[in-house]
């Protein structure tokens, strides 16, 4: 189990890297999005915001009306932003469950995967 | 050790029987695949008096189910049914056909190179940078593929401009990477029988976007391979063909139609010993076959140039089905799956197909593109022997030894030429596109090609079926 610090961590590092990326530069034109993260275990919410190409900070709690919600236990969202977990790999497996339109999640899910492939 | 299919599955008794003679009927069907059996059923469901002719001695068309010497059921065609496909699922519901989970449970075998790797998720990741370059193609893909109008994808912006290109030219001008180009290509390859190049990229594009997206294409779970029939995926068909009992005519290839403003003449040779050309008159036709084979009936007056053209730029894809049956599915015990991707060989993309219980393992081989056209002359057992070098390969010298081997060569099959789908070539789609469902006087055309949601698919033939049905209602209450 990983507490909200511990994703906080996480996400933030994972944001620097995101955030340099130039091929996620280019996949994220024209995409300004709102995220949910629900961690199924402690139930505990974040917000992510996307906009202009960049990932804004993590935002304690469920902000705003999401584009898309994305489930998992808290330790893959902890593991998935230090780069330690394929999220094709759980999304495969049903662990991660992503709900939006099926061009956001089209987008998110090849996103995750460059991220991870790419650091 | 046999190379054939050694059903056929015991087949039911709902075709007609008894002695064939000339009929007259509202609605002749041609074909008693999904988009045949479809129509039939709305036509039938309206009351109006409907006959369905089909060439082979089963239905279900590029859906084919067999129970081989060991007792395992096979499909040859067609055989999954993903997320988004609600016509089949509804079918599947009504008709008690259960489905169970694709097998994704373990690792993928990627062969790159000369090289085995094994990798979870969607994409080998030996190379990342491969990989990651694949994902963004695909990516570019499916976002370009989402503004193409289902319905007239030759409204699309800049159709012509990618009607004139085909996959393989925009992937060689797009992505850099070797390694990402034959992960591609790989995919492509198992979802239409042929090499990127020979695929308008307006019509690949129209083809993502009708099922949701490349990656949706080539996903299992979460995607269009996520979940298969415990009985095989012919028994929907089976299910419509006892509905419409006595309505469907099996061994009965039309060879000709005549058509004009009354309706249409079909002249049906029946192949069986002592068996006479029998005429089906109709005020009203659907013609449920490809495009290709539609133009191998003999038509007058000859078919519109713009339709009968249309055909010759619609081939068929290059497809092997190669079944490989164990005793158990062995390479579970090693963390796999099943699955691969591979640069080399003639299998290149494999799935566990082994039956939910696992009472038999049953690894599942397509033979495409280039790789099957290369085999097309070898025999059955040549054919067999490559594709088990390749399973050894991959999963080791267990493989080696199968109870069985059964093979479906798409191509050599008398009434479908090819599989798993019609491809349409550059220039159809900007060139000719309208005349895939444009009905030519009383001839109404239905097939997963004609399909706008799930083109390709086994929902699409149905929804196509419908359609066409659709056509046919209010040609006939005018």
């Amino acid at each position: 189990m990983a507490d909200r610090d511990e994703i906080a961590e996480a996400y933030a590092d994972w944001r620097v890297r995101c955030n340099e990326n130039d091929r996620l530069r280019r996949m994220l034109r024209g995409w300004d999005r709102v995220v949910h993260l629900v961690a199924t275990d402690t139930g505990d919410r974040f917000t992510v915001e996307v906009r202009d190409q960049m990932l804004a900070e993590l935002a304690d709690g469920a902000e705003a009306v999401p584009d898309l919600v994305v489930t998992a236990t808290s330790e893959d969202f902890a593991d998935l932003f230090w780069g330690d977990l394929n999220p094709s790999e759980k999304y495969m497996s049903g662990e991660i469950t992503l709900a939006g339109a099926q061009e956001d999640v089209m987008r998110l899910d090849a996103m995750s995967m460059v991220a991870f492939l790419d650091q | 050790m046999s190379t054939e299919p050694t059903g056929p599955a015991a087949w039911p008794e709902f075709g007609y029987r008894g002695p064939v003679q000339d009929r007259d009927c509202e609605a002749l069907i041609i074909g008693a695949g999904y988009a045949g059996l479809s129509a039939a059923r709305e036509l039938t469901r309206a009351g109006i008096d409907v006959l369905v002719l089909e060439a082979r001695d089963r239905v279900g068309g590029r859906v084919w189910t067999t129970t081989t010497a060991t007792g395992a059921t096979v499909d040859h065609g067609g055989q999954w049914i993903g997320p988004g496909q609600d016509r089949l699922q509804k079918l599947a519901d009504e008709s008690g056909a259960e489905t169970f989970p694709t097998f994704t449970t373990g690792e993928a075998v990627e062969w790159r190179d000369g090289n085995r790797a094994t990798y979870a998720g969607l994409i080998p990741t030996s190379d990342t940078t491969a990989a990651a370059d694949g994902i963004e193609a695909i990516f570019e893909l499916d976002l370009a593929s989402a503004h193409i109008p289902l319905e007239a994808p030759w409204d699309a912006p800049e159709a012509r401009l990618r009607d004139e290109q085909t996959l393989g030219s925009w992937l060689a001008a797009t992505v850099t990477s070797a390694g990402a180009r034959n992960i591609i290509t790989a995919a492509v390859k198992s979802i239409f029988g042929t090499e990127p190049g020979e695929l308008s990229l307006l019509f690949t594009l129209f083809y993502l976007h009708s099922g949701g997206g490349l990656m949706n294409l080539a996903r299992t779970t979460n995607g269009a391979q996520e979940r298969r029939f415990a009985g095989g995926a012919q028994q929907c068909a089976l299910y419509l063909a006892h509905e419409l009992a006595g309505r469907v005519l099996l061994s009965s290839p039309v060879s000709s139609v005549a058509y004009g403003p009354d309706g249409v003449t079909a002249i049906v040779d029946r192949p069986e010993p002592g068996g006479h050309p029998v005429r089906v008159r109709a005020r009203r036709c659907i013609v449920a076959m490809p495009p290709a084979l539609s133009v191998r009936l003999d038509w007058t007056p000859p078919l519109p140039g713009r339709r009968d053209q249309l055909s010759m730029r619609a081939p068929m894809g290059s497809v092997t089905k190669i079944h490989a049956v164990y005793d158990r599915p062995f390479w579970r015990d090693h963390g796999l799956n099943g699955q691969v991707v591979s640069d080399q060989g003639a299998v290149r993309v494999s799935f566990d197909d082994s039956p939910p219980e696992a009472s038999h393992g049953i690894l599942l081989g397509f033979i495409a593109g280039d790789e099957c056209r290369a085999l097309d002359s070898a025999t059955p057992a040549v054919r067999a022997e490559v594709a088990l070098a390749d399973f050894v390969r991959y999963f080791g010298p267990q493989a080696a030894h199968p109870l069985e081997l059964v093979e479906q060569h798409w191509p050599a099959e008398r009434y479908t030429r090819g599989g798993p789908v019609a491809v349409f070539s550059p220039g159809l789609l900007t060139g000719f596109g309208p005349a895939l469902r444009d009905p030519v006087g009383p001839v109404h055309w239905a097939g997963t090609e004609t399909a706008t949601v799930w083109c390709g698919y086994i929902d699409g033939a149905l929804s196509s079926g419908v359609r066409a049905a659709a056509e046919v209602l209010a040609a006939l209450s005018h």
